[in-house]
């Protein structure tokens, strides 16, 4: 088997098109759209947080305080400490289009961004009760 | 009792020492397996997706599907989630297992439909890109609602990524894996 065809290059092309398509719509279409931070703890909603204030914050929900939350100027919301092993919540970084969504699983605290007033109900996923 | 001729015999042992070789050099890839396994924990790599890990480990995985097969890569596969669920947890060995069956399931796929007329670089790629789409798949089940389609295009191009180093350091390995005489 050979390491690489000349017909590879539409290939690879394709994929890297298909990603920025993807990421150019998801932009475009939640460009001027309010956008909220939901957090969650142990799957349930705990907190909904504005993002646009125009304000630097730390913060922390009252159903795990080991996780301290930071609200940044620009509108994002990332995780600033974590007394977990793996510190994968923070390095996940800022948060700021509607979709993006980070955890902290052995603290179960998630954050998702979500439009205002709105359910995430445009992804694809399903909800099993 | 018929005795086996001396051919018959030459046969069994050549067959005999190549599932040793086999069995041995999968070892040897869960071992480099674990290595990568720590090395991608320690390193303070940015997080693609929730609970999604950058696959340096699934690697070893795609090479034991190249190199021994089917049977020893999803051997591989298992052992891999199992030493995860030993040293991270379930979580972590349920994404580790469904990462690397995915891989190896595209793969598979793809080898068997096209054979020799893919190249290694593209089959990489798509075992790549199958092992982070399998994990976001699994984090999608297990924390419901928290993973959506913004994730993909960050997991393509880190598939590519990862496909792509993946078919070059193969390159370096193919010459001293034939010396093993596995074929």
């Amino acid at each position: 088997m050979r390491f690489f065809k000349k017909s590879d290059i539409p290939v690879i092309a394709g994929i890297l098109l298909i990603s920025l398509a993807l990421w150019g719509w998801y932009r475009i279409s939640y460009l001027d759209t309010p956008v909220v931070a939901a957090i969650y703890y142990d799957s349930e909603l705990v907190e909904v947080v504005e993002l646009n204030l125009n304000t630097e914050k730390e913060f922390r929900i009252k159903q795990q305080p080991d996780v301290v939350f930071k609200l940044h100027k620009d509108g994002s919301i990332s995780f600033l400490k974590s007394d977990c092993k793996d510190r994968l919540c923070i390095r996940s970084g800022r948060l700021k289009t509607v979709g993006q969504s980070a955890a902290c699983l052995p603290n179960k605290v998630s954050v998702k961004i979500i439009r205002k007033n709105k359910n995430a109900d445009h992804d694809l996923d399903i909800v099993i009760r | 009792m018929k005795e086996n001729t001396f051919e018959q015999t030459e046969e069994i042992n050549m067959a005999v020492s190549k599932k040793i070789i086999r069995v041995v050099f999968t070892g040897l890839l869960f071992a480099a397996a674990i290595v990568l396994s720590i090395a991608e924990n320690s390193l303070q790599i940015p997080v693609l997706a929730p609970g999604v890990k950058l696959g340096l480990a699934n690697v070893m995985v795609m090479y034991a599907l190249f190199f021994l097969g089917k049977r020893y890569a999803l051997l591989l596969a298992a052992l891999k989630a199992v030493f995860a669920l030993i040293t991270r947890g379930a979580v972590a060995g349920i994404l580790s297992l469904c990462g690397g069956l995915a891989s190896i399931l595209v793969m598979a796929l793809l080898l068997a439909f096209f054979g020799e007329r893919m190249s290694y670089l593209i089959v990489s790629i798509f075992g790549a890109i199958s092992h982070n789409l399998g994990q976001l798949a699994a984090v999608s089940v297990i924390y419901t609602g928290l993973v959506a389609l913004v994730h993909l295009p960050v997991l393509l191009v880190a598939g590519v990524v990862t496909g792509a180093a993946t078919a070059v350091l193969l390159k370096f390995l193919i010459p001293a894996v034939n010396r093993l005489g596995l074929k």
